[in-house]
This record gives C-alpha cells, sequence and structure tokens, in this order.
C-alpha cells in the first residue's frame, strides 16, 4: 500500500511533484551550461578589455585597445583574409560539390552507396593524420601529386601556362609557397567536408516525393535541369540552409591543418593565419590573454551572427 | 566518370597513407614498389648503430670465431648485428611505431576521453531531455531556450577562458582537463528531448503507477526506449572526440602520459626525419583505422548517427 501512496500523491498534485523533479533533472544540466558555456563568454568579454597574463597578480584596464590592435595591425589584417579567403572558398565549393554528388549518388541507386562510403571516409579519419598524409603527397621533390605533374610533361599538357612553368622551373613547393599555401589548406578542407554534405544532401532528397517529379514532367518540365529547378532544388531548400551554415561554422574552425603544417607562424608570410590559430598562438602560445580573448569575441560573434541569419531564413523562406 | 575521378581524389591520401607505411624508406624516396613495396629485408640503421662492437665485444666474440684476428671478429660480429637489425619493412614501420613511443599508451588515453565523455554527457543529459520532454513545470520553457541559445556556442570557439579557468584550478595536464569541457553536450539534450516528445505518455504514467521515482523512470524507462538515438549520438560524440586535435593541444602540454592519439602522432611529427616516413605513416594508419573499420562494418548507422544534426 505504501508504493500507491506517493503515486496517489503525485496524480493529486501533478504540479508540485514535477516542477520539483524537473527543477532537479534539469539542475546539473544547467549548472553545467552555465559554468562551461555562459561563463566563459563573460569572461572573455571581461578580459578583451584588458592586458591579463596568466601568473600575473593583476590587470590594468586597456579599454578597447585590443580591438582597435585587431583592425589595425598588417598581422591581423592578414588573419581576417586568411579566414575569409578560406570560408568564402570552401563553403560554396563544398556545398556545391556535396550537391553534385548528392544528385549523381542519389541517381544511379544501389550503386551509389559505394561511393557514399568512399566519400564520406574523409569525415570520419582523424584530420591531424590526414593533414600529414596530405603533406607528403604535396612534398615538392618526393611527394605523389609533383611526381605525377612530371608525368605531364613532354605530352601536350607542355602546352597549358602552368605545366610550362612547372616543368622549366619545377612544379611549385605548394606548402612553402605563400601564393599556394592558403588554396592548399582549402583544398584540404573541401576534401574532407564535402563527403559530409553529400550525406546531409542525400537526406534530404530521399525526401523529395516522387509525385512531385510525375508532376513537373506533366507540366512540361521535360530536361533534368528543368526538373532539378522546379522541384529539387525548392524541397531541398531547408537542408541547402543548413548545410551552409554547418560548413560556414565549421571552416571558421579550421585548425588542425594549419597546426599540422606549420607549428609556428601559420604558413609562409602568415598565409595561412586563421583566426583559431591567432587564438591559439596569441593567447595561449604567447600568453597574451587580452587580444587572445578579443578574436574569441570576434569569432563569436561571426559565428552568432551567421547563426542568426540562417534562423531568419529557414523562418522567413522556407516554409512549402 | 566524374564519381570515378573524385573516388581518385578521395582515395589518394588513404591510399598513400598505407602505401608508406608498408614501404622501406629508400622506397619511399625513390617512389618505387607499387603499392606493397618490394618487401625486401631492410637493415635499421639506428640499431646497428646502437649496437656497433666494441673492444670488448671483440675480445669476448674472438672465442667463437677461431682463427681470425680482431679484424675479422668485428667484421663477422657486424654481418651478425646487421642480421638481426634487418627485417621487412613493414615490421619495422609498424614495430617503429608502437615503440618509439608509447602509442599503446596513447591509444588507450583515446579509449578514455573518449568513453568518459560520452557516459557523463549521458548521465547529464538525459535526465534533462525527459524533464524538458515530459514533465510540465515552471520556467522549462526558459531553460529550453536557454538550450537552444546554446547549440550556437561552438565550444572551440571558447576555448581561450575555458583554458584559463582550468589554469586556475591547477587542472591543465590533467584527464579532467581532456574531459570537463566536453560533458556538457546541448546537443545531446536537443536529440534527446527532440527523442522523448515521440515516445507515449501512458509508458510514464505507467511507470508512476508503479511507484517509480522520476530519476528511475529516465534510467529504468526512458534509457531502454532511447538506444537508437543513443546509439547515434554516440558515434557523433566518439568521432568527434577521437579525432579532436585542438583541444588536447591547447590543455596537455608536454606530458607524455596523457597524450591522446592526434597528439602522440603530432609529437612523431615534431621530431621526424626523412627516414621516418614510414614509421610516421604506420602511427597515422594506427590511428584512422578503427574509425574507419567500425565505420565500413556499420555505415548505415555511422551515416544515420552524423546526420543526426542535420534533423534539427
Amino acid at each position: 500500500m505504501a508504493a500507491v501512496d506517493p503515486s496517489v500523491a503525485n496524480i493529486a498534485k501533478p504540479n508540485s511533484g514535477q516542477a520539483r523533479a524537473g527543477w532537479g533533472l534539469v539542475a546539473p544540466a544547467l549548472t553545467l551550461m552555465a559554468l562551461i558555456l555562459l561563463v566563459p563568454i563573460i569572461v572573455a568579454g571581461v578580459l578583451s578589455f584588458t592586458n591579463y597574463s596568466l601568473g600575473n597578480p593583476g590587470f590594468d584596464w586597456v579599454g578597447v585597445q585590443n580591438y582597435e590592435r585587431l583592425f589595425t595591425r598588417s598581422t591581423y589584417e592578414k588573419m581576417f583574409v586568411a579566414t575569409f579567403t578560406y570560408v568564402i572558398t570552401v563553403v560554396p565549393i563544398s556545398v556545391g560539390l556535396g550537391l553534385g554528388a548528392a544528385l549523381l549518388v542519389h541517381s544511379l541507386g544501389r550503386i551509389g552507396d559505394i561511393y557514399k562510403t568512399i566519400y564520406f571516409l574523409p569525415v570520419m579519419a582523424t584530420l591531424l593524420a590526414m593533414a600529414i598524409a596530405w603533406e607528403f603527397m604535396l612534398h615538392p621533390t618526393i611527394g605523389m601529386v609533383n611526381r605525377a605533374l612530371e608525368v605531364a610533361c613532354g605530352t601536350w599538357f607542355e602546352a597549358l601556362p602552368f605545366f610550362t612553368n612547372g616543368c622549366a622551373e619545377g612544379f611549385p613547393l605548394w606548402l612553402g609557397d605563400r601564393d599556394y599555401a592558403i588554396w592548399v589548406i582549402c583544398f584540404i578542407g573541401i576534401w574532407q567536408g564535402f563527403g559530409f554534405n553529400m550525406v546531409l544532401f542525400l537526406a534530404g532528397l530521399t525526401s523529395v516525393h516522387r509525385e512531385l517529379y510525375h508532376a513537373a514532367e506533366m507540366d512540361g518540365a521535360r530536361s533534368g535541369w528543368e526538373r532539378f529547378r522546379l522541384v529539387t532544388w525548392p524541397a531541398l531548400g531547408p537542408t541547402t540552409v543548413f548545410v551552409v551554415t554547418i560548413s560556414c561554422i565549421r571552416a571558421f574552425q579550421v585548425f588542425d591543418t594549419i597546426e599540422a603544417f606549420w607549428p609556428q607562424g601559420g604558413g609562409p608570410n602568415k598565409s595561412a593565419y586563421v583566426m583559431m590559430f591567432a587564438i591559439f598562438e596569441k593567447g595561449i602560445q604567447q600568453n597574451l590573454i587580452g587580444i587572445g580573448s578579443a578574436i574569441t569575441m570576434l569569432f563569436l560573434l561571426f559565428v552568432m551572427f551567421l547563426t542568426v541569419i540562417q534562423r531568419w531564413l529557414v523562418e522567413r523562406k522556407v516554409h512549402y | 566518370m566524374v564519381l570515378i575521378l573524385g573516388t581518385i581524389i578521395v582515395l589518394a591520401p588513404f591510399y598513400m597513407m598505407v602505401s608508406y607505411s608498408l614501404k622501406s624508406p629508400g622506397e619511399i624516396a625513390r617512389g618505387e614498389g607499387g603499392f606493397f613495396g618490394r618487401q625486401e629485408m631492410m637493415i635499421d640503421p639506428r640499431c646497428v648503430a646502437l649496437r656497433q662492437p666494441g673492444r670488448s665485444d671483440i675480445e669476448a666474440g674472438s672465442a667463437r670465431f677461431p682463427g681470425q684476428d680482431d679484424g675479422g671478429v668485428q667484421a663477422a660480429l657486424l654481418a651478425e648485428t646487421e642480421a638481426d637489425c634487418s627485417m621487412r619493412p613493414v615490421v619495422f614501420n609498424y614495430s617503429k611505431a608502437f615503440t618509439e613511443a608509447p602509442l599503446i599508451r596513447y591509444l588507450l588515453n583515446g579509449v578514455i576521453v573518449t568513453m568518459s565523455i560520452f557516459l557523463i554527457q549521458i548521465v547529464v543529459a538525459l535526465p534533462a531531455a525527459y524533464a524538458l520532454a515530459k514533465l510540465k513545470f515552471w520556467g522549462r520553457d526558459a531553460v529550453f531556450g536557454l538550450v537552444l541559445f546554446c547549440l550556437l556556442i561552438p565550444v572551440h570557439a571558447i576555448a581561450l577562458p575555458l583554458y584559463i579557468g582550468l589554469a586556475k584550478l591547477g587542472l591543465t595536464n590533467t584527464y579532467a582537463a581532456l574531459v570537463v569541457p566536453w560533458t556538457i553536450s546541448v546537443f545531446g539534450i536537443f536529440l534527446m528531448r527532440q527523442f522523448f516528445m515521440t515516445v507515449p505518455d501512458d509508458l510514464i504514467d505507467a511507470a508512476r503507477m508503479d511507484g517509480m521515482s522520476e530519476l528511475a523512470i529516465v534510467w529504468r524507462v526512458m534509457l531502454p526506449t532511447a538506444i537508437p538515438a543513443l546509439l547515434a549520438f554516440a558515434i557523433f560524440s566518439v568521432v568527434a572526440h577521437w579525432n579532436d586535435y585542438f583541444w588536447p593541444r591547447i590543455v596537455v602540454t608536454g606530458n607524455r602520459d596523457l597524450f591522446t592519439p592526434p597528439l602522440g602522432l603530432r609529437e612523431f611529427k615534431g621530431d621526424g626525419d626523412g627516414s621516418f616516413f614510414g614509421p610516421m605513416m604506420a602511427t597515422a594508419t594506427v590511428i584512422v583505422t578503427p574509425l574507419i573499420v567500425a565505420f565500413l562494418l556499420a555505415q548505415r548507422r555511422f551515416i544515420e548517427g552524423i546526420t543526426l544534426s542535420g534533423m534539427k
């Protein structure tokens, strides 16, 4: 009988009992959320106005000096250039390739599954290990890439300006060359990320109703392109918005490849000095917490801004 | 056709990584030997250098090679060492990968860290998700709003303040530092809440009738129903933290006992001269293989798990 009493009480007064249980169950998560996610943002916000260093007893308020530096020093200009070059290159290409691959794989049916598996491999692999593998591939003398390019010497390929130069003076150093470094990083970013986007698009594609294609055909959409434009693309709207946002956020966070290639300095002539690397170098290695916090705040601002745009797009446009 | 070209580009680094891990340094430098290399016996130069016969060895050895002068004995001993030190490139690369650095230890660390992160995430997230999905209480919407807001915060981005906090607590270079920032998975809460919304209320009411406490309901009723979602979340979490390099790089400095697999590989690269390409690629292969094999075995689950984040 004793076992019945609490349940009776529960049914009689569900609200107070549930409220206590509810808060009790939520409390650990809430505490950790505040301590690990919210407090650090506030801390970073405060420290970005100081010249604090770990180990110092105190700090001075320096106002907006840290932010001012971010926008005036040439190092940070390079940082913004590198970060945005990376994001602006990687996001459209990896989303585009992901969509293209998804459409092709989808049209192949069963055989397409093999490609799906293969294209997804880079997503699973430890990026750092793969970065090192790429470093060997791109090694100027013993790397596979330049060896493969050398094979083309003496054939009609030599007519292309790139090969003419390469065969005469040697092919690029890739990672050592400041004109190529950031593009190599971009390439690896695309290589690693497009399989993920493809899988997301595939999930979106399977939810497109077959009848819609038939209906479009009835209405005179004969070519594949027309069907894509009228049916597939609008139906993928929500997926696309999500894929673009998540790609952007991931692209902003690029770090592993850059640290693996250039542990000091972020690339030849700082051409690949992205924000995450700057936070790492300034804030942690050089113990300039103030400036590191300022970069952190700016970084968060970009990410929040992107997500707000996404939410806005989702709410506004993609109801079908 | 396009797909096949894509396949080549996607697979090239994997091919190279495994191939190099099988070849001798000479073959790597000259680019010969196809995929497997020729697997000729090779001599480990370090091993020979370490066991260069000295004066005393020669005297001791003269008994075993009677009738030879010192030079002859030395040559015979050298030949013996070289025979001892020669091995197939595969064996050389992989044995070096495991002996040059405590790779087993690193792998073990990787397992410890990813498992504890996952378990704590579940212990924290599951009750919260249940409360947010099935209990009515004042302030619930506010808490859920907070969860949605926190979804926007990439933990990597706030690494610096987290690092300062951990340093203040004296926790850098501990397992705790590797695990703590990841103990709260807002995404996990969100995911499990969405899943729990679909569980019928009758099930919970029946459990209450049986006199179960709310906490017991979470673990004895909700947990079993949530296995598919949990599995997906497990894959998501384990993949992310096994491969994570940024955070361990920040909080573990110097203490090799705490290195996770990517850090171990990084260290290998740091002191690598040219002849170590083989062992390094062997290390890389060892680190990448567990997830790849698991993925190939349970592809469907993996792809589901990873794309779950897309089903918001």
